[in-house]
C-alpha cells in the first residue's frame, strides 16, 4: 500500500535526524576542545542542531498525521469499493422499484467517494508541503557541510575528526533527501490518481 | 442470485438467497436468509463482502431498502458477515445481534454506523414486528460463541454451520435425500465442529423444539423427516478429528 510505503520512509528520516542531532552535539564538545582554531565549526554546529532538531520535529507531526492518512486511505477504499458493488448491484437489478432505490444509493455512494476522495487528496498535499520544509533543510544542510569542511581545515589536530564530520552531514542530508524524494514522487503518483 | 420462499404465514415470510452463479469460483458458496413481516425485514448471515452486490438486488426485489432494520450474525467468519462495512453505508440505522464474544472482532469489518447489539451466552428472544425470535445457543458449533435463530410460528431453525455442506451452486435448494446427503457433510462436521459435548448439548436442546425445516448456512435444506434423521445422525457422530 503506497501510505504504508509513505510512513515506512519516516523512519529512515527520523533516525538520521536523530543521529545529525548527536553528531552536531558531538562535534561541538570536539570544536570546544579545538579552541581558538575551531571557532568557525563550534558555531556551526548550532546551525546542524537546529535544522536536526526541526527536521525531527516535523518528521514527529507527519507521523501523527500518518494515523489520519491510514484513516483516511480506508475511508476512501471502503468507499470506493460501496461506490463499486451500488453500481453492480444496478448491474443486476431488473425491478423497477429497486432501480429507484438502488439509484439513491448509488448517488449517495458517489457524494461519499468524492468527499473521501478530496479528504485524502487534501491531506496528501498537507504532506508534501510538510516534506518539502524537511528537503528545504537538507538543502541547507549540505550548504553548511560544504562550509564546515572548510572551518575543519583550520582545526589542526582536530582536522581530521571534523572532517569526517562535516562528510557525515554531508551523507545524511544526502540519504533524507533521497527517503523525501522516494516519499514526494509517491505522493504526487497518490495525487495524480486521486484528482 | 437464487432465492426461494421457505413459509409464508399470516404476519411474516422467510425466504433463502444462494446458489449464486456470479459468485467468484474459490470462494464457498452460502446461504443467506431473510424475514419478512409487514413492517420489517431481518437478514441473517447476509454472506461476505463478495456476495453483497447480488445480496442488495434480491433483498429490494422483495422489500423496501427503509424496512431493512436489522442484521443477525451467527458467528465471526468472513462468509458470515464480511459484507457488514457495506451494510454499514447501506443501512446505517440497523441493528446487528451478534454473538457478545465476537463484537470487538466483527467490527473489523468496518461498522461506524449499526448498532452492535451482543447476544449473551445464554441467547435470548427477539420480538420482531409481530413474531417472536428466539436466539439459539450452538458454541463450539462451529465457532467459540454461536447462535441458531429460531421461529417457534413458521417452525424454523436456521442451523448456521450446523447441517451444513459444502456443494456446488447448482446443488438442490432442499435435501432430497438423506443418505446421499452424509458425504457431503462428514467431512465438514467432523472437521469444523471441534467438541462432542457441546454437539449432545445442541442436540438434546433442539430435539425438544418443533422444526418443519433445519436451514444451514451451507448446501441444501433440510425439511421434514430429514431434519429428524440429520438430528439422530449428528447425535451419532464422532467430531473434532483431523485426518
Amino acid at each position: 500500500m503506497t501510505v504504508a510505503t509513505v510512513v515506512a520512509q519516516l523512519d529512515v528520516i527520523l533516525d538520521e535526524a536523530k543521529s545529525l542531532s548527536l553528531t552536531s552535539k558531538n562535534a561541538r564538545v570536539v570544536a570546544i576542545r579545538a579552541g581558538e582554531s575551531a571557532l568557525g565549526f563550534k558555531s556551526i554546529t548550532n546551525f546542524i542542531n537546529e535544522f536536526s532538531a526541526r527536521t525531527i520535529r516535523i518528521t514527529n507531526e507527519i507521523n501523527q498525521h500518518a494515523h489520519l492518512l491510514f484513516k483516511l486511505a480506508l475511508n476512501q477504499l471502503r468507499a470506493t469499493q460501496f461506490f463499486d458493488h451500488i453500481s453492480t448491484s444496478l448491474d443486476k437489478n431488473s425491478d423497477a422499484q429497486a432501480a429507484t432505490t438502488l439509484n439513491k444509493l448509488h448517488q449517495r455512494a458517489q457524494v461519499e467517494l468524492q468527499q473521501s476522495l478530496s479528504q485524502l487528496y487534501l491531506e496528501l498535499q498537507s504532506l508534501s508541503a510538510q516534506f518539502e520544509e524537511i528537503d528545504q533543510q537538507m538543502r541547507a544542510a549540505e550548504y553548511i557541510a560544504v562550509t564546515s569542511r572548510v572551518e575543519a581545515s583550520q582545526a589542526g589536530e582536530y582536522c581530521a575528526s571534523l572532517e569526517s564530520v562535516s562528510d557525515y552531514i554531508s551523507s545524511a542530508a544526502k540519504r533524507i533527501k533521497q527517503a523525501i524524494s522516494t516519499n514526494m514522487n509517491t505522493l504526487s503518483e497518490l495525487e495524480r490518481i486521486i484528482k | 442470485m437464487k432465492s426461494a420462499t421457505l413459509f409464508e404465514g399470516k404476519h411474516h415470510r422467510w425466504v433463502v438467497f444462494g446458489r449464486d452463479e456470479s459468485k467468484p469460483d474459490k470462494i464457498v458458496d452460502t446461504n443467506q436468509y431473510m424475514i419478512l413481516t409487514h413492517e420489517q425485514c431481518f437478514l441473517m448471515d447476509p454472506g461476505g463482502i463478495e456476495l453483497f452486490s447480488a445480496m442488495l438486488a434480491g433483498v429490494l426485489s422483495y422489500v423496501e431498502l427503509e424496512k431493512v432494520t436489522t442484521l443477525f450474525a451467527s458467528h465471526q467468519d468472513p462468509d458470515i458477515i464480511s459484507s457488514l462495512g457495506l451494510w454499514d453505508k447501506t443501512i446505517p440505522k440497523a441493528k446487528l445481534y451478534a454473538p457478545w464474544l465476537w463484537e470487538e472482532f466483527i467490527r473489523h469489518f468496518g461498522m461506524e454506523n449499526i448498532e452492535y447489539m451482543p447476544i449473551k451466552d445464554e441467547g435470548m428472544e427477539l420480538r420482531f414486528d409481530s413474531i417472536n425470535l428466539q436466539f439459539v445457543p450452538a458454541h463450539y458449533l462451529h465457532s467459540s460463541g454461536n447462535f441458531n435463530v429460531y421461529d417457534p410460528q413458521a417452525k424454523i431453525l436456521m442451523s448456521g454451520d450446523i447441517g451444513a455442506a459444502l456443494e456446488s451452486h447448482d446443488t438442490p435448494m432442499f435435501v432430497e435425500n438423506f443418505a446421499d446427503q452424509v458425504s457431503k457433510m462428514q467431512f465438514f462436521h467432523q472437521r469444523w465442529m471441534p467438541s462432542n459435548r457441546a454437539k449432545k448439548n445442541w442436540v438434546a436442546r433442539v430435539k425438544e423444539l418443533d422444526i418443519d425445516i433445519m436451514a444451514p448456512q451451507h448446501g441444501s435444506i433440510f425439511k421434514g423427516e430429514a431434519v429428524q434423521e440429520f438430528l439422530e445422525w449428528f447425535d451419532n457422530l464422532d467430531v473434532g478429528l483431523a485426518r
